[in-house]
């Protein structure tokens, strides 16, 4: 036998694709996004508008407008190592939590079907654009190489 | 119980997204290794390969036996998927990406024996890929390409005469 290396890693958005694409086969269940907010996942209600699930706030969301922050997978970023997801999400829970303190915090979830390249997003309220660029710098997802796109939020 | 049954045995119970991590990360750079010598450093193609192969082994994955190591299981879904996927009509033909694949352990043999495997016609390359890259014996390899031992052997013996040859 030849002793080149029996295995290499793979690109690691692969995992994304590979999981989305079993979610959309219907053969493994996708995870609840952020599921360690233990209270507000109790009174969680998911709403199946175009495949997004949300959680609803705990408190009365503060005056300004709604933004979406659609977090990307670049080629910055840099995945958990096994076994770390768990860490990963609580850090985005306490964020989360910490802007529900004040208001701000709106809902999350994730963009279901094959193809994403969006891994999460966040529903926010801010006084204005400045403030929500400002919210938008201290989600920890950019702490990993992630990428937060911002949007304003018009219905 | 072996781990991988126990990791088998906990996705089929929660059909979980963790629970299929856990089987992802244990066994996707096996395949992908795999999948990358048996298109000849395609990596596009790979990664096709390697999800198709997750897809077709999770619908399958409650007929798994622990007969064989789960690694062998997973690799014979690959070598089976890309049989089909090369039988099919519409798989396009563009001419392969033949950029180096991976970096390796010892980059100048290494990459050097990784262009001859990926230059091989692809019968002999499955063959060599299988039997002196994963150890799969001929018997194993026949059974998974769908063909008589003897053509195993005699694949073999003409892959590593090209490979001779091409590192020369």
């Amino acid at each position: 036998m030849t002793d080149l290396p029996q295995e290499l890693q793979p690109d690691p958005a692969l995992k994304q694709r590979v999981v989305s694409a079993l979610v959309a086969a219907g053969l493994v269940k996708r995870r609840r996004p952020w599921r360690a907010w233990g209270v507000a996942a109790a009174a969680a209600v998911v709403l199946l508008t175009v495949g997004v699930s949300v959680f609803r706030p705990r408190h009365m969301l503060a005056p300004g407008n709604t933004y979406v922050l659609l977090l990307h997978e670049d080629s910055a970023w840099v995945p958990p190592p096994p076994g770390h997801n768990r860490e990963r999400r609580a850090e985005l829970a306490r964020w989360a939590d910490s802007l529900d303190e004040v208001g701000k915090f709106v809902r999350a979830g994730q963009l279901i079907g094959p193809g994403s390249a969006i891994d999460g997003l966040f529903m926010i309220r801010a006084a204005d654009d400045s403030d929500a660029v400002r919210i938008a710098a201290t989600c920890p997802f950019r702490k990993h190489g992630g990428r937060v796109e911002l949007k304003r939020y018009v219905e | 119980m072996t781990d991988d049954l126990a990791l088998v045995q906990r996705f089929l119970r929660t059909r979980g997204e963790d629970a299929f991590e856990a089987l992802y990360e244990a066994h996707t750079p096996a395949l992908y290794a795999l999948a990358l010598r048996l298109t000849g450093g395609d990596q596009g193609e790979a990664e096709d390969l390697v999800q198709e192969s997750w897809v077709r082994a999770v619908r399958a994955l409650s007929s798994y036996r622990a007969q064989s190591a789960l690694r062998s299981w997973l690799c014979g879904v690959l070598v089976n998927v890309r049989r089909t996927r090369m039988r099919s009509d519409w798989r396009t033909v563009d001419a392969p990406n033949v950029e180096p694949a991976a970096e390796s352990v010892d980059p100048d043999e290494s990459l050097d024996l990784e262009r001859a495997i990926g230059a091989l016609p692809e019968g002999a390359r499955d063959v060599y890929v299988l039997h002196d890259v994963y150890g799969y014996t001929h018997r194993e390899i026949a059974e998974m390409l769908s063909i008589v031992e003897g053509t195993s052997k005699s694949q073999l013996t003409r892959a590593r005469a090209l490979i001779r040859r091409s590192l020369r």
